[in-house]
């Protein structure tokens, strides 16, 4: 089954921008008939520059933005609809990408109590929803501290409880480890991972790290609005030309291969990791 | 620097008082400082101290942390006594000097005021030492919401509370970083007079203000993705139960009023003044 599904998206805004000359307004194609299909459980990444369009469409998703062209629905739910609102943000929830700007409370378990009590879930079962949300991100022993103590991943994390209490059926993630550290980066990508494989939760993440993206099933790639590349990672990234003429990097060692590839050496183009890598050349050396 | 201010008072341990429902913790404080000023002899001051040292003793805060709130309005006290010394008139004149007068009547006026304050400072002390943030914001929101029929938004004022609190550490943080920052361009801060000191804090309100507007709109964002709309239809994880504790209190709070009533009678039918 679909889980998202967008036909002819497309989103124009009035941008206003004062010159010396008085005000100018300008319309802006932040989508231009997009179309894509995401099906339930799976894993995709959508890549871009900034100013591409990307954040544009995660917010179209959880209907904080409507379209202006075509439809989108989200978990059967058509966004136009003002009545389905709740039900779509309730099905698809979202991480945003500063853990500082999207909690609420002054104690963890508050904070993630939110979603439930907003949704009207009664006062026994929210406590249940917040324990096993907490539970789903390895965070129970904070539950009585206060946001403002933890570390950005650890913050990151209790955002990501704070819509599993919810219950949605599939996670936006709108560059959740853009302000994160390292190791911040790697809990929150193992987090993301496991909601995946254990829970069958849809992800859709959002970002412009590579190594984060590769981990996918489906990678898309948005420019200036337009969907230009759709495929595994596998079939996305060895088109190392193309994404860097979207201003976009490939994972190293996938940049490795092509330019051995370059210099004459024959080495297959769809490596993603450096596992694979090793494997490759340990091969090629035997060859020789 | 700035991180290690602690937000509220709350000093943490298990007592009764600690344990009292917020919503009758809050209203015995309002009543409270409503019968300060219906006592008018010191034998009711004697009274009401007494029992205030009962309540502070049996929630277990130490005394030093009850009367540190006076600190910070020891200026409003000397005022008030200042006041109330010169300029009450008065029968019994202690001595004259200019429009300056010392009555017996004033100075005792006088000490009935301050005493009344440094009751009121601790007895609200009393409320904010032994409730949490979270408890009082959710207190005064069951407490408000009778008035939403003539236009109170109790649940926005409590929302509000919250979010409050939530952002006054971040934006501390937020703040030492921009002073960070500026200090490492050559912004002083801590010389010059007072009108020069304060000219220094424009350039860090400016970014601060600018950031915090960006937040809002954020946070807003991501409270309307989490399904936030208003208090209709909402539930909430603690439920506000009263217990037989808080009966309790609100019996011993009847008591203690009318106590204070009988005392009142008693000092007019007598015309005792002390």
């Amino acid at each position: 089954m679909e889980m998202i599904k967008a036909e002819n998206l497309s989103y124009e805004y009035i941008k206003v921008t004062e010159t010396e000359k008085g005000t100018k307004e300008e319309k802006i194609l932040a989508l231009n008939h997009v179309n894509l299909s995401i099906e339930q459980g799976s894993f995709v990444a959508v890549l871009g520059h900034n100013g591409s369009g990307k954040s544009t469409f995660a917010k179209h998703i959880n209907a904080l933005v409507r379209p202006t062209e075509g439809v989108l629905w989200v978990n059967g739910y058509d966004t136009q609809n003002e009545e389905l609102i709740w039900d779509i943000r309730q099905s698809a929830g979202m991480v945003f990408q500063n853990p500082d700007n999207q909690l609420v409370a002054t104690v963890v378990e508050e904070d993630i109590a939110f979603g439930p009590e907003n949704m009207g879930v009664p006062s026994e079962q929210i406590r249940k929803r917040v324990e096993d949300a907490l539970n789903a991100v390895g965070m129970l022993e904070y539950k009585q501290h206060s946001p403002a103590k933890l570390s950005g991943g650890q913050k990151q994390r209790i955002a990501i409880a704070g819509v599993l209490a919810m219950k949605p059926k599939c996670i936006v993630f709108d560059e959740p480890t853009a302000m994160l550290d390292p190791v911040g980066r790697k809990d929150v990508m193992n987090t993301i991972l496991q909601l995946n494989k254990e829970e069958g939760m849809t992800i859709v993440l959002i970002t412009h790290y590579m190594d984060e993206a590769v981990k996918a099933e489906k990678v898309f790639v948005i420019d200036d609005g337009n969907m230009v590349l759709e495929g595994t990672p596998k079939e996305v990234f060895p088109q190392v030309e193309t994404l860097k003429s979207y201003g976009l990097d490939v994972p190293q060692v996938t940049e490795t291969a092509y330019e051995l590839k370059k210099m004459g050496i024959s080495i297959s183009q769809d490596i993603l990791t450096v596992e694979e890598m090793v494997g490759a050349i340990c091969q090629l050396k035997s060859t020789i | 620097m700035i991180r290690d201010i602690t937000i509220g008072q709350y000093y943490p341990v298990n007592s009764p008082i600690h344990n009292m429902d917020a919503r009758v913790k809050l209203i015995i404080t309002f009543l409270f400082i409503l019968t300060l000023f219906f006592i008018n002899t010191f034998l009711g001051y004697v009274f009401v101290i007494l029992c205030m040292s009962a309540v502070i003793k049996t929630s277990k805060v130490p005394l030093k942390f009850m009367l540190k709130g006076i600190k910070g309005i020891l200026i409003i006290i000397l005022f008030t006594a200042f006041i109330n010394v010169f300029m009450t008139r008065g029968e019994h004149i202690l001595f004259e000097w200019g429009i300056f007068t010392v009555t017996i009547e004033g100075i005792l006026i006088a000490i009935k005021m301050c005493i009344r304050i440094v009751l009121l400072v601790v007895g609200s002390s009393i409320l904010t030492l032994t409730t949490t943030p979270i408890q009082l914001t959710d207190g005064i929101e069951y407490i408000l919401r009778p008035f939403k029929k003539i236009g109170v938004p109790a649940h926005e004022i409590a929302m509000m509370m919250t979010i409050a609190l939530r952002f006054i550490p971040t934006l501390l943080d937020e703040t030492d970083k921009i002073m960070k920052a500026q200090q490492a361009r050559g912004a002083d801060f801590d010389s010059g007079n007072l009108f020069q000191r304060a000219k220094s804090l424009i350039p860090i309100l400016v970014p601060l203000f600018i950031s915090s507007f960006r937040r809002a709109d954020e946070l807003a964002m991501a409270m309307e993705a989490r399904c936030y709309h208003g208090d209709e239809n909402r539930t909430r994880m603690n439920v506000m139960v009263l217990k037989s504790s808080d009966y309790k209190a609100v019996v011993i709070l009847a008591i203690y009023c009318i106590a204070l009533i009988i005392l009142r009678f008693l000092a007019a039918r007598f015309s005792f003044i002390w």
